[in-house]
């Protein structure tokens, strides 16, 4: 298994990137942590005519915090995100799901960029950018665009990217202080793609739910927002009740496909379990 | 026809240069061009953990790297462990533990617990396993290595920082 | 002559020789071996599972730069014959194994093309660059389809896809069934799973023309074997053919046959006369190295109203695949279900059925133990099913049945001869070990709390070491029942002892480096033993079948004896002492007693070496001997394994909570090592009882291509074990050593699946198909669609 023959490009700037896109029309791939990309190139599954890599882009990796807003560059490593006072105050739930990216290993390498970028249903990122409503900025070469989390993910690895686009940013408001919030998965082994997840968050004011989030992982083409389960928590509270409705809601709202691993049937049945679990998680830890 | 690149890299404290297509994989660089046999291959693509070495002092896969990617980089391998002629802790560890058998994944585990061991220096068993869990091995049933690796993150005294990102 | 002095290594906590190599990046698999000038293989392997070969267009591939050449099924007809893997069995029909696919394709991944290039990479565009033209046939995808009237017949030769039918009868086991108290029934699925050594498979063959000598490394289980079916195939004398498997990365059975590229790799480096690589990927490895198990089996016990077994009967189904690989033939895993169902239980009346089917998939070859772990998951299911039925304990029922202590030596209805074995023992200390009782009440807790929580047991025996009274594989022409050894001892007294055998992970440098330097009365450090190359070695055959401690290490004491008595008798000349008045220990041969009048082996070996002047009268210079061992018979190895589990209410994932081993592998020569390959073998267990399954689609195509996809355990998946050893040396055995390389993975997936149908108990469901997949027990706890 080794890769077929690729023009391969390390501009040192988005522009330079943006330049060499163009040049190939559409025949380049941006390689960004490559944890996706080269086993796809390794088995010759993609064969693109060239690689642009962004990895020798040192302006591409930050966390910084701006309006409200904590926005990383796209080329931040997993592994970064991890480890970060400012994501473990901000966006703890970001953390959280970071630790489940793959393995240490995994995340020296990977990014956030490329994760969203890449778009795989199952993964964690998308699924929290959803569930945050979050967003990311995209270059080309007419310019930037912000592209919002609920218009970002078309189908199974397919964003509304264009070929000649690199997403050079990716936003997400800072977590409401005390938000409860929990990211439960269940996959068959440490460290695989999730069957399901689910991203919750939820923001008390006493016996109320101001704001709920749910977001699921595995259940479908793209990450998708559970808002008619979040309605019956943020009409009902988090009582027993309305955690258990809002998961049965849960499970009739999304029609996974099957594969090798679970059944549409099983993944609907997870649907409902993990959001239990999330919301329950999630309201343990809520302050307010 | 794709060009040759030049990779510059320094590998277990020594400088190398070599020159490969930009379709190298790292380790094939490593074993090939370098003669440094010890990485070993087995999946290409990133989920045994065979090949994992530190890639500027954090564990990567280098069978889903490419040579010229670590042009400029520092890279340990399994054979840069033994100093002077002395096994390192965790080798040592490893042995008296029987935390390896056929020592085909043996170079990727111990250069994930390395690594590992440098982000949580006092690890519970559980976390122990999850750590190791980027790696597999046939041969173990991961006991030896789980029991290796304690006794190494006791032996090198917690000594190492966790190390916090940028 | 004298006896050794008491052990001083076998049985002691010897950290392993082999490590410090291959824990510093020194270790020598294939790929680490380049010779110069080169080629690297690669094959194009098909996409169909059944398909008509039209026409090969290689020319674009063979005018690529760096390519050397590009061959296919007609070309290396010409060179070679195809593997036909024979067997004496009645009802077993001999088809054709061919190095690369000749006229058509029988499963997706078999090879059509070889290239060799100047590197893998440039052989992998030039196998881009093949234009394969087929004719597509139709699937023979599931083992009770290919059996139907007018199925599609993979092997013409064969007439239908029947390729081999057996069975064992003994008593009336119809009429005892009639008769029983309670029938339990069950139909049993075991489905389709691959070894997954770490290292893929790959081979380098060097051909030199000039002398005619071919030397093929490869990552085998069994170079003597390999060794002598190239002869044939290749027809090259087999003295001018040397195989050499030095450091392998893991084999579990799956590197223990001959595979296609390692004769396609000898038939191109004889072409080109160059070394030629082939080194296979993890797609390659789950494609087409041999699978296993893959068993459909429906079996009935009968028991009187006290839990005494009065009869058993089983119907077998074995999915083999494509091909009939060899040396074991198709028939090692459903031949083997039905030898090794009854277990170590005291059956009269058994009928055990078998057939092998064809089907277009990746050949069935023999893994880690053989046809008995699905044996052992359907004899210890049906065993609880009756304990539930007539409310008894199933540790109760197990003790009630098993072979006793005054049945020894037990011929099983099979025909498999059962030396003295320590089942009862076993059972009664791991039921101690885990506090049974205890577990079963806390486990009865927990479930009254709602809690899916449950307690299994399985017990097991297997035949290890295998002497030449029985065939590893039935009516196989190989002979496995021998193994030798050669001992030199040099004139600086350091010894090399050489075995036929191979090592991938079990530390046999050190096991058998132990047994010989206790013979010899020497350190360890004076050792070194060699193994994996049939140039070096006294014929042999290789490791498999948990055979290589008992039959090695067999020949070692026998040849360690002989260099023993010899340096005695030297030893006496030199101190004018009398050979039975001598012992030899840590180097040095003493007058008993008086431990100050010695010589070193050393001063003995210079001796040896020194001519006949220095040695007693009438004796041959040197200090070597080469023996042979044949255990005939062979011996049991067993064990008892229990299991705590808790099944996720929700999520339907099965936890581990405990897991226990009391087995008896006889004398143990290092416990470091007996437990890790206990650990070894129940990780892959629990693989097979939870994670790993390799499965095609209904046309035949593989879905489980990728690591993604098969899953290997990973350590969070696998659970701390508890090993406890009974230690009932072998009667029958030199050394009264047994195999124990299997056994984790043999009693693993019955206790689990044991231990889930305790944790299920109420709901009335018991398992009856492994893997036990989170989505298996959601449709049979929820249903679904």
């Amino acid at each position: 298994m080794k890769p077929p023959k690729f023009d391969y490009h390390a501009p040192r700037s988005v522009d330079e990137a943006l330049g060499l896109l163009q040049r190939y029309g559409g025949d380049a791939k941006v390689l960004a942590g490559g944890q996706s990309l080269m086993p796809l190139l390794n088995f010759r599954l993609s064969r693109p005519a060239a690689l642009v890599d962004l990895n020798r882009i040192p302006s591409l990796a930050y966390i910084t915090e701006q309006d409200g807003q904590v926005r990383l560059g796209a080329m931040t490593r997993q592994r970064t995100i991890e480890f970060s006072p400012v994501v473990k105050e901000r966006l703890p739930l970001l953390r959280e799901a970071t630790k489940l990216v793959g393995h240490l290993p995994i995340r020296t390498r990977g990014t956030i960029g490329g994760s969203l970028a890449h778009a795989d249903p199952s993964a964690e990122y998308p699924a929290v950018l959803t569930a945050l409503e979050g967003e990311v900025v995209a270059r080309g070469p007419k310019g930037e665009r912000v592209i919002k989390a609920k218009n970002l993910f078309r189908t199974y690895l397919t964003t509304s990217l264009e070929p000649d686009e690199i997403l050079v940013e990716v936003r997400m408001p800072a977590m409401p202080a005390g938000a409860g919030f929990a990211l439960e998965e269940f996959a068959r082994r440490h460290g695989d793609f999730a069957i399901i997840g689910i991203a919750a968050m939820v923001v008390r004011d006493g016996p109320r739910c101001r704001t709920a989030r749910l977001t699921t992982a595995g259940a479908g083409p793209v990450p998708l927002r559970l808002r008619a389960a979040e309605e019956i928590l943020e009409r009902d509270g988090l009582t027993d009740a309305a955690i258990e409705a809002a998961a049965r809601r849960a499970s009739e709202l999304v029609s996974p496909d099957a594969d090798i691993h679970a059944s549409a049937d099983y993944r609907r049945h997870l649907t409902g379990v993990l959001t239990k679990r999330a919301l329950k998680r999630a309201l343990g830890a809520a302050r307010g | 026809m794709a060009e040759m690149v030049t990779v510059r890299l320094k590998v277990n404290g020594v400088a190398h240069e070599g020159r490969c297509e930009p379709r190298k994989l790292l380790v094939d660089f490593l074993r090939e061009d370098l003669e440094l046999t010890g990485t070993h291959i087995g999946c290409e693509h990133g989920i045994c953990g065979a090949c994992t070495i530190l890639f500027n002092g954090e564990a990567a896969r280098s069978c889903i790297m490419l040579a010229v990617q670590a042009d400029g980089s520092e890279i340990l391998t399994v054979e840069g462990l033994m100093q002077n002629g002395t096994l390192h802790p965790l080798q040592e560890a490893f042995r008296e533990h029987h935390g390896l058998q056929c020592g085909f994944c043996t170079p990727g585990m111990l250069m994930t617990a390395l690594d590992f061991l440098k982000t949580n220096p006092s690890p519970t068993e559980a976390e122990v396993r999850e750590g190791i869990s980027a790696v597999l091995c046939r041969c173990t049933g991961y006991q030896g290595i789980v029991n290796a690796v304690r006794a190494a993150a006791r032996t090198l005294g917690g000594a190492a920082k966790v190390e916090s990102g940028t | 002559m004298s006896a050794p002095a008491a052990p001083k290594l076998v049985g002691a906590r010897v950290p392993r020789l082999e490590d410090p190599r291959l824990l510093t990046g020194q270790g020598r698999y294939v790929d680490d071996h380049r010779p110069a000038r080169t080629l690297h293989a690669a094959f194009l392997r098909t996409p169909h599972a059944h398909a008509r070969i039209l026409r090969i267009d290689a020319e674009a591939a063979r005018a690529l730069p760096g390519v050397a050449a590009v061959l296919t099924g007609e070309d290396m007809a010409r060179d070679c014959k195809p593997v036909r893997a024979g067997s004496r069995m009645p009802a077993y029909k001999v088809t054709s194994f061919p190095a690369l696919a000749q006229g058509k394709v029988r499963y997706t991944g078999e090879a059509v093309a070889m290239v060799a290039a100047e590197s893998r990479y440039l052989a992998e565009d030039a196998l881009d660059c093949i234009v394969v033209e087929y004719e597509p046939l139709p699937a023979v995808a599931a083992m009770e389809a290919a059996l139907a009237p007018g199925a599609p017949v993979l092997h013409e030769e064969a007439g239908d896809n029947l390729l081999l039918a057996r069975e064992f009868a003994c008593g009336d086991v119809d009429g005892a069934l009639a008769g029983a108290h309670l029938v339990v029934r069950e139909r049993f699925r075991f489905h389709r799973h691959t070894a997954v050594c770490m290292e893929n498979r790959g081979a380098l063959a060097e051909y030199a023309s000039a002398t005619g000598t071919l030397t093929l490394r490869s990552s085998a289980q069994c170079p003597g074997i390999v060794r002598d079916v190239l002869a044939d195939l290749l027809d090259i004398p087999e003295h001018l053919i040397r195989v050499v498997a030095a450091d392998v990365g893991g084999g579990f059975g799956a590197k223990a046959s001959l595979y296609p590229e390692e004769i396609a790799v000898c038939v191109m480096a004889r072409r080109l006369g160059r070394p030629v690589k082939w080194i296979g990927d993890r797609r390659e490895d789950l494609l087409a190295t041999s699978h296993a198990w893959d068993e459909i089996v429906e079996a009935e016990l009968g028991v009187a109203a006290d839990g005494t077994i009065v009869g058993l009967r089983a119907e077998v189904m074995a999915d083999v695949g494509a091909y009939s690989i060899y040396p074991w033939t198709a028939a090692i895993e459903p031949v083997q279900t039905i030898s090794f169902l009854p277990g170590p239980y005291r059956i009269e009346h058994y009928r055990g059925r078998t057939r092998g089917i064809a089907t277009c998939k990746a050949p069935m070859g023999p893994y880690r133990g053989v046809g008995r772990p699905p044996a052992v998951f359907v004899m210890e299911g049906l065993l609880d099913r009756a304990a539930r039925r007539l409310g008894m304990d199933p540790t109760a029922l197990r003790l009630r049945n098993f072979i006793r202590a005054e049945d020894f030596p037990y011929k099983s209805p099979s025909g498999i001869v059962w030396d003295r074995s320590s089942f009862t023992e076993t059972m009664l200390r791991a039921r101690e070990a885990l506090g049974w009782e205890a577990a079963r009440a806390e486990a009865a807790r927990s479930r009254a709390a709602g809690r899916w929580v449950g307690v299994g047991v399985a017990s097991y025996v297997e035949l290890t070491g295998i002497g030449s009274a029985i065939a590893v594989s039935p009516g196989m022409p190989v002979p496995t029942g021998t193994e030798a050894a050669t001992i030199r001892v040099d004139p600086a007294g350091t010894v090399t002892a050489v075995f036929g055998i191979a090592s991938h992970g079990q530390g046999l440098e050190t096991t058998l480096a132990q047994v010989v330097a206790d013979e010899l009365g020497v350190p360890i450090e004076t050792v070194r033993v060699l193994h994996g190359d049939t140039a070096l070695s006294p014929y042999g055959t290789g490791t498999y079948a948990s055979r290589s401690t008992v039959l090695a290490g067999g020949a070692g004491i026998l040849a360690g004896r002989d260099v023993r008595e010899k340096t005695l008798r030297i030893a006496a000349h030199l101190l004018e002492a009398h050979p039975a008045d001598l012992v030899v220990q840590d180097g040095r041969v003493a007058v008993r007693g008086l431990p100050d009048r010695y010589v070193t082996v050393r001063d003995v070996a210079k001796a040896a070496y020194g001519g006949v002047r220095h040695l007693p009268r009438g004796m041959e210079p040197g200090l070597e001997a080469t023996r042979f061992y044949d255990p005939y018979y062979g011996t049991a190895s067993n064990a008892t394994h229990m299991a705590v589990v808790e099944v996720d209410r929700e999520t339907f994932h099965v936890r581990i909570l405990r897991y226990l081993v009391a087995e008896d592998c006889g004398r143990i020569i290092n416990p470091l090592v007996v437990d890790g390959q206990v650990h070894g073998g129940v990780a892959q267990g629990v693989g097979a009882a939870l994670l790993e399954e390799i499965v095609y689609d209904g046309e035949g195509q593989l879905l489980t291509g990728t690591l993604m996809d098969y899953l290997v355990p990973t350590a969070s998946e696998v659970p701390a074990m508890e090993v406890h050893h009974v230690e009932t040396p072998s009667p029958t055995t030199l050394g009264g050593f047994r195999g124990m390389g299997e056994g984790g993975t043999i009693g693993a997936p019955a206790v689990i699946a044991n231990a889930v149908s305790d944790a299920l108990a109420e709901l009335g469901i018991e398992v009856n198909e492994l893997p036990l997949s989170p989505e298996r027990l959601f449709r049979r706890i929820v249903g679904g669609s």
